[in-house]
């Protein structure tokens, strides 16, 4: 065979096996609190904002503190890197992704999510009428 | 209405002229050549019209309809109000077709020159059919009643004073309510970036379909070489243009949305980048076909894949598959969208690599130059690595149905996904896209290279010191930027010498210092920023990143925005930031907006995190008290010990006469020991709690009211009452003005994306007359 096309082959075949590992390696998985403390390492918990449990924006650390129920009923400590959400108030749940350090769990991201469409919409429609 | 059956007549026009146009290919026939561009210019008259009528219920306000009543209102500016028209699936999905369908015309007659006409067209034909279909299924004409009937259908006489309903059947004495208010634009989507970006995005989708559609032509009437010529131009047009929307793109993210850069590698960039990087593949392996011959099932297999690509994306980003995973909340837009956009995929795969592997045996074999010293080889490295980085982006991008599929689970992946594989490439790009520049076709001598190599490779390394003057960075990255540097020198380099020869030929180059240049700002803007969080009190200066901020208050926009103002201080120099938070009535929360001042070498970036309330002066608080328990409020002991009840007697209370309730607090201070009585009246049935005052023995006064008397409702065994606590001023903790709380961050060199970017599309646009010229000369040669 060409060294050419054998080196080509190792190339291409390096690159699979690397970039498939990155991929495992960066998929960041769905879990709640409880996996997040096993495992250990970055995972996605979904959720439900407590609101009757304080949640505010420390100005001087640059974080928002909140409560999250997990789904498995599970409430914690999250502490937000960064300002409060969009849309925190509207989402019916929220995901927060990061890992437990401590007592509490520490996002770098906090997406929410909103009502679906439809729901919302027969409410505004009435509203706009 | 008129819009649902103009579309519908518009999807008959374009599959009767696909229909017809396939008929020619298989007998010429001059009435059905003839029948097929009537049939063609009819359903794009068609779609012209109906994309006017939907304009005109936007413009006229016919909040009716569902689709004008969900994205605009009778407040927005006429340009926003236009842009309206494609907020939603339905419009974008009309534009996409617009575009798609105006595009053919001039396709027609391009075609026909190249006697490319019948096959084409009839390919071209089928993808507008198949937008038409969308529209028809996703039609933008609906009624509001259809699409909630149980709010808005009504029966019997319509009361007198409603204005907004329509009779739907006389008969049945049936008719609907309809809104006088549309839904409005989201506040995100409501800047001039809305009306320019989706707009080009578009075309950029449209112009994708055309090298498609010329591939399955070439195979079918099998041409394998000269339909290259052909397609070249289109090819660039739709990188160019797509590329500019992915920049707008990436502009108006930086700029308005807050994403804090460009480039987030979020699904909705992603998707279109995959189609581009493809697109940009087969711009590179069909100049080498043009020179050599080679790669002829390469350039079928990239053309095809790239209007994949973009079905492809549209189906991630429309179909609502990617669900949870992503910052955008993205809309199911119901099975039926999802189902046609799939069996789209599968037709237009179908088609085409079915047709590439019946024709795959009888086409030329024209082995790639053996050369590793020709440009013929680094325009294959280049391409392939182009193609691998699109390939990864695309897997990248799809985790949560990778995931779905092998762990029943969706997740998507991390950012760092994408730097770690796109970084080797990037650099294996930049590095091809300068050495090739330098090398000869088919095959060039070590030592002639090595000779002008010299000259780039020290500029480089130059340019790379310079960069390292910022900062240490992890190596790879600066190899990143000795690459780029690198494709920067050479292509200037190559590009001087071409221009000094034919101008018109130096595209090539020009687009090459483009990638270059924009490649280097992505490294100082992203990796050499620096980032810091403020508390800007109001009116005093905070040093940082070697500006002085000075919060000095906010300012109205329109009724709703606020910009909050900070001063910059460099040097002397003063300039002004207003970034701007606000709780939106549309998304029902706070909206953030940040703002910038772009310097010659750097922008300071400024996001909006919070505003936080001064604490200086009185400050209230609300104190829920028991029989019995103590509290403190500022340097007192509160204790509510009991009601008095005298003058409020059972029967005036309830016969409404006025009466008085006294609620005795002990107020402690120190040893000195006072009771205070906080009344609550009621007179004429208004009741009001007056405020009692109790001086300190340093002369501060605090206020206490009855805030609410909770003993009414709850157990009266156990009274609660809430008081509300004004407490002087704090002498001892100094208090703090109201506190603007930013996220600064300086991004050096972001001018060199800009730049660069305008470098590439003039790079492409010398390239699209070129290669369209070139292609006339073909033409008369050939007759």
């Amino acid at each position: 065979m060409n060294i050419k096309v054998v080196a080509g082959l190792i190339v291409i075949v390096a690159g699979i096996v690397l970039s498939a590992v990155n991929f495992i390696d960066s998929n960041v998985e769905y879990g709640d609190f409880a996996d997040a403390q096993r495992i250990g390492k970055r995972i996605q918990v979904k959720g439900e904002w407590v609101r009757d449990q304080e949640s505010f924006f420390d100005a001087g650390k640059a974080q928002f503190i909140f409560y999250m129920k997990d789904d498995a009923g599970v409430v914690r400590k999250v502490v937000l890197e960064g300002a409060k959400p969009n849309n925190f108030e509207l989402a019916t749940s929220v995901v927060a992704k990061g890992k437990i350090d401590g007592e509490a769990f520490h996002a770098s991201e906090v997406l929410t999510k909103c009502p679906s469409k439809y729901e919302g919409d027969s409410a505004s429609v009435q509203k706009t009428l | 209405m008129i819009g649902g059956i103009l579309v519908k007549a518009g999807f008959a026009a374009a599959l009767a002229s696909s229909v017809l146009y396939y008929l020619v290919v298989r007998t010429p026939h001059a009435r059905h050549l003839h029948l097929a561009r009537l049939a063609y210019h009819g359903s794009v008259l068609f779609l012209v019209a109906a994309s006017g009528v939907l304009l005109n219920l936007i413009l006229t306000h016919q909040f009716q309809f569902t689709y004008v009543w969900s994205y605009s209102s009778t407040d927005l500016p006429l340009s926003l109000l236009i842009s309206t028209f494609y907020a939603g699936q339905e419009g974008s999905f009309m534009l996409w077709a617009l575009y798609t369908s105006l595009i053919g015309v001039f396709l027609m007659s391009y075609t026909a020159r190249k006697g490319y006409e019948a096959e084409v067209m009839s390919v071209y034909g089928l993808i507008v059919t198949f937008l038409m279909l969308m529209l028809v299924v996703k039609n933008p004409f609906a009624y509001i009643w259809d699409t909630f009937p149980g709010d808005l259908l009504q029966t019997g006489p319509i009361p007198p004073g409603v204005t907004n309903a329509v009779v739907l059947d006389a008969a049945k004495s049936l008719w609907a309510r309809f809104p006088a208010e549309g839904k409005g634009l989201n506040p995100l989507l409501q800047n001039y970036w809305m009306v320019i970006h989706p707009q080009v995005l578009f075309m950029g989708f449209s112009a994708m379909a055309v090298p498609y559609a010329m591939a399955i032509g070439g195979l079918w009437k099998r041409d394998y070489h000269s339909w290259i010529n052909v397609a070249t131009p289109w090819a660039v047009f739709g990188a160019m243009v797509l590329g500019t929307g992915i920049i707008l793109g990436g502009y108006w993210a930086y700029e308005t949305l807050g994403w804090g850069g460009f480039w987030a590698w979020d699904p909705v960039e992603n998707s279109s980048l995959v189609p581009w990087l493809i697109c940009v593949a087969t711009i590179h392996t069909s100049l080498t076909q043009r020179k050599s011959g080679a790669f002829v099932r390469t350039n079928f297999a990239l053309s095809i894949l790239a209007f994949l690509a973009v079905i492809y994306s549209t189906f991630l980003t429309r179909s609502g598959i990617l669900g949870e995973t992503s910052v955008h909340s993205f809309v199911d837009p119901g099975m039926w969208v999802y189902w046609l956009l799939l069996s789209w995929m599968a037709i237009f795969s179908a088609v085409g690599f079915g047709m590439l592997f019946v024709r795959m045996r009888e086409m030329p074999k024209v082995p790639v130059e053996h050369s590793m010293l020709s440009r013929d080889f680094a325009l294959f490295l280049g391409a392939a690595a182009l193609t691998l980085m699109s390939l990864f982006v695309l897997v990248g991008t799809s985790a949560p149905i990778i995931t779905t599929l092998a762990k029943g689970k969706a997740s998507a992946v991390d950012i760092m996904y994408y730097v770690r594989t796109n970084l080797p490439l990037g650099i294996a790009i930049t590095f091809l896209a300068g050495l090739g520049q330098l090398l000869w076709w088919r095959s060039s001598r070590m030592s002639s290279l090595v000779r002008r190599l010299a000259w780039p490779v020290a500029a480089a390394a130059v340019i790379t010191a310079l960069v390292l003057l910022l900062g240490w960075e992890e190596p790879l990255m600066l190899l990143f930027v000795f690459t780029s540097a690198f494709s920067l020198t050479a292509n200037m380099l190559v590009g001087l010498e071409i221009y000094k020869g034919n101008p018109k030929f130096a595209g090539g180059a020009l687009a090459h210092i483009g990638i270059a240049v924009m490649c280097i700002g992505f490294v100082t803007s992203e990796r050499y920023d620096q980032k810091a969080t403020l508390s800007l009190e109001k009116n005093k200066p905070v040093p940082a990143l070697g500006y002085t901020l000075t919060y000095t208050g906010h300012r109205m926009i329109d009724a709703e925005k606020y910009g909050f103002v900070v001063e910059v201080e460099r040097d002397g120099r003063k300039r002004e930031v207003a970034p701007v938070m606000y709780v939106s009535e549309f998304t029902q929360s706070i909206m953030r907006h940040p703002d910038l001042v772009n310097y010659l070498t750097r922008d300071l970036y400024v996001a909006p995190m919070s505003l936080e309330e001064p604490t200086k002066g009185p400050l209230e608080q609300t104190l829920e008290l028991e029989r019995g328990t103590l509290k403190t409020v500022g340097g007192l002991s509160v204790t509510f010990r009991t009601f008095d009840m005298k003058g409020a007697n059972r029967d005036a209370m309830m016969e409404g006469k006025p009466f008085e309730i006294k609620m005795l607090l002990d107020v402690t201070e120190g040893r000195k020991s006072t009771s205070l009585a906080l009344r609550m009246t009621s007179a004429g049935g208004s009741v009001e709690f007056p405020v009692t005052s109790y001086t300190d023995k340093d002369g501060a006064t605090y206020e206490f009211r009855i805030g609410r008397l909770r003993s009414e409702q709850d157990d009266m065994a156990v009274p609660k009452v809430e008081v509300v606590a004004r407490t002087p001023a704090d002498r001892s903790a100094p208090g703090k003005e109201e506190t603007l709380v930013i996220e600064a961050s300086v991004k050096p060199f972001i001018n060199l994306v800009w730049v660069g970017t305008v470098t590439l599309i003039i790079g492409f646009l010398l390239t699209i007359i070129r290669r369209v010229q070139e292609s006339h000369v073909k033409d008369e040669s050939e007759v």
